[in-house]
């Protein structure tokens, strides 16, 4: 009763606080190796775009994979929207959509299978599967593919499967570990037209880059990562003025050698 | 957990594995096809190879060194005879089919000579020695009739020999040997494409990490894939049996024996016996595909997964080829050993002589087998350590 009472409590409090992520000394040791992820804090609000921005090996991939209840850390929390990774990883998993740069999508199944896969794992009914699937395919403009296998694909069609089986059930909160690597530009540019739709409709948008033109361009707020360290977080301006620097590369360089 | 979502999983590790091939060749190709072909091959060269071999031993000459009176007696059992100097030799470079000696002494001794690697020399030899032991008689006989004693001291019983094994309880201990150790094998290699694909696979494509960010727990993941696993080792399983029927069935065995044709074509599969053979084989399936599971788990990529899982092909055949041995009696120990157990089970079931202890102990046997490799799998599948192996 106690939980149950609990549960819309903190959900109206982080509506309230409107922090869809909070993160709080978050760390990550690998077994026996060295430390992954270094005591990150960092909030992100609804409606709100925040970019990880790093180097290889600096640590976006395991923060966000923990985020995603992929990994657990071993130190430090995190609540999206509301829920505890570690608590309540379940309830956590069904607040995001995640996408990586390696799509993930069964090659055998045909985007539409993939959606259909997805949106059972969600728990969402045969109509509403139904109405989603339709909306996607017409939104991204899938029609002419949705029925053929991936593997017979194009990168570009295969980005945009994947970025339709991302917002499927309409998560809340989406995490996207490097989305655009490895991308030519107009198929990098389904993924950034998808990030500001997701932002225009109140999604939290985390996602992790080492591009720094779609950083600029897209992140509302930006927390630059080195060495499972955060070097430094907030809007352009504030990076600016913090660092003396105009453009984000140098911003960029300047809080690595430090 | 969640059924429904239990059965997405399922539903979909179906589709993705009715459309690989590597799948598609061992659970359908190799015991629909191969099975049948191998078998229909093997008996065809077995029966010709046996054929070629008799009428060669009557076409080819018998060298001879002998007395007339024995060689007259060869000629009258229609055995074709010349006259070799090196008799040894002569058989070893098969310009004859095997040799005859006679060497004079108290009593007289006379040798055949064969090569008994070469099966035409052996079936002359066995000619020549009917030949020899009916001349052999008559002498005998002869010499009787001159002394005046009656031919029946020659027999004063006759042997008579009766097999109380119906064609049904003989086709099952020729089956036995055979029908489990190939089912057992079969079930193997039918599930270790998909469980390679699902587990390995899935981690090598990348694919892992959506369906981990996904709401399913880790139990209703690995449920899924286990029993589309299961789903794939079955119907290997079914194939193969059905495939080894069918060829059986449709092979011309020229055996000269009645009683062996006999015994091949009477299949000892009545609805009982293949219930109690499904009801062995489905623990089995669900710790096979679990205990494969787990160890794919580990792999990186596809290839890691085959060189991972070849070396527990052994441990399978080695037991699975012994259970099928007669001889071996059924204990309460042998009951618990797994694959061997149900090898033995299927032996036994074919023979009609399986008995409920046994057959309970080793179903119960494998079911815990099958639930601790369950829980092993699904420990695996929660462990990131195995999940993230860079």
């Amino acid at each position: 009763m106690l939980l149950v009472g609990c549960l819309p409590t903190r959900r109206v409090l982080s509506w309230v606080r409107a922090f869809m992520i909070e993160v709080l000394g978050l760390s990550k040791t690998f077994s026996g190796s060295r430390l992954a992820v270094d005591n990150v804090s960092f909030e992100v609000r609804a409606g709100e775009v925040f970019g990880l921005l790093g180097p290889n090996g600096a640590g976006k991939t395991t923060t966000l994979r923990m985020l995603a209840t992929l990994l657990k850390p071993t130190g430090g929390t995190a609540t999206l929207n509301g829920f505890e990774i570690t608590r309540d990883p379940q309830k956590v998993r069904e607040q995001i959509g995640f996408l990586s740069g390696d799509m993930g999508l069964y090659g055998r199944l045909t985007p539409l299978e993939i959606l259909n896969f997805f949106g059972k794992l969600n728990g969402m009914d045969a109509a509403h599967r139904e109405k989603r699937i339709q909306f996607l395919v017409t939104m991204l403009d899938m029609q002419t593919f949705a029925g053929v296998r991936t593997d017979k694909l194009s990168t570009g069609m295969k980005q945009k499967t994947a970025i339709a089986r991302t917002m499927l059930h309409d998560p809340p909160v989406l995490i996207l570990d490097e989305p655009t690597s490895g991308l030519d530009v107009p198929t990098a540019r389904a993924i950034e037209t998808a990030i500001v739709d997701g932002k225009k409709a109140g999604k939290c948008v985390l996602y992790s880059t080492h591009v720094m033109e779609e950083a600029e361009y897209l992140c509302d707020r930006i927390g630059v990562i080195s060495g499972g360290k955060m070097k430094m977080i907030g809007t352009m301006e504030e990076l600016r003025a913090a660092t003396g620097k105009q453009r984000l590369r140098e911003i960029f360089l300047n809080l690595l050698e430090e | 957990m969640r059924f429904p979502i239990v059965s997405a999983i399922y539903q979909k590790e179906m589709l993705d594995l009715v459309r690989d091939r590597r799948t598609l060749i061992s659970m359908l190709f190799v015991p629909t096809l191969l099975i049948p072909l191998l078998f229909s091959v093997g008996t065809r060269l077995i029966s010709r190879m046996q054929t070629k071999a008799e009428e060669e031993a009557k076409s080819m000459a018998v060298g001879v060194r002998v007395s007339p009176s024995l060689r007259e007696a060869l000629e009258k059992a229609q055995i074709q005879i010349v006259e070799t100097d090196n008799l040894k030799d002569a058989v070893l470079t098969k310009t004859i089919a095997a040799g005859v000696e006679e060497i004079s002494g108290t009593p007289v001794e006379v040798e055949i000579y064969a090569d008994n690697s070469n099966p035409t020399s052996s079936a002359a030899a066995a000619r020549v020695r009917v030949a020899l032991d009916d001349f052999k008689d008559e002498k005998v006989r002869e010499s009787l009739r001159g002394s005046g004693i009656p031919a029946s001291v020659l027999t004063p019983f006759v042997v008579k020999r009766t097999n109380l094994a119906g064609a049904r309880k003989m086709a099952g201990m020729a089956w036995g040997s055979i029908l489990g150790y190939l089912l057992l094998l079969m079930m193997f290699t039918g599930g270790m494409y998909p469980i390679i694909d699902m587990t390995a696979g899935e981690k090598e494509r990348k694919t892992i990490e959506a369906l981990l960010a996904s709401p399913a727990t880790r139990q209703e993941i690995v449920l899924g894939k286990n029993l589309a696993a299961v789903t794939a080792i079955l119907i290997t399983a079914m194939l193969t049996l059905g495939s080894i029927v069918y060829s059986l069935k449709g092979s011309n065995i020229s055996s000269k024996v009645p009683e062996a044709q006999e015994m091949m074509r009477t299949i000892p599969l009545d609805v009982h016996s293949v219930t109690l053979i499904a009801t062995t084989l489905v623990p089995l399936a669900m710790f096979e595909a679990s205990l494969m599971f787990a160890i794919a788990l580990f792999a990186r990529s596809y290839k890691e997964g085959q060189s991972y899982l070849m070396p527990l092909l052994i441990v399978v055949v080695f037991p699975a080829l012994m259970g099928g041995l007669s001889g071996l009696k059924m204990t309460l120990l042998l009951s618990v050993i797994p694959i061997f157990n149900a090898s033995q089970m299927i032996r036994g079931i074919l023979l009609g002589d399986a008995s409920t202890a046994n057959f309970a102990i080793m179903t119960a046997a494998n079911l815990v087998y099958a639930a601790v490799a369950f829980v092993i799998a699904t420990r695996q599948f929660e462990n990131e350590n195995v999940l993230f192996r860079s």
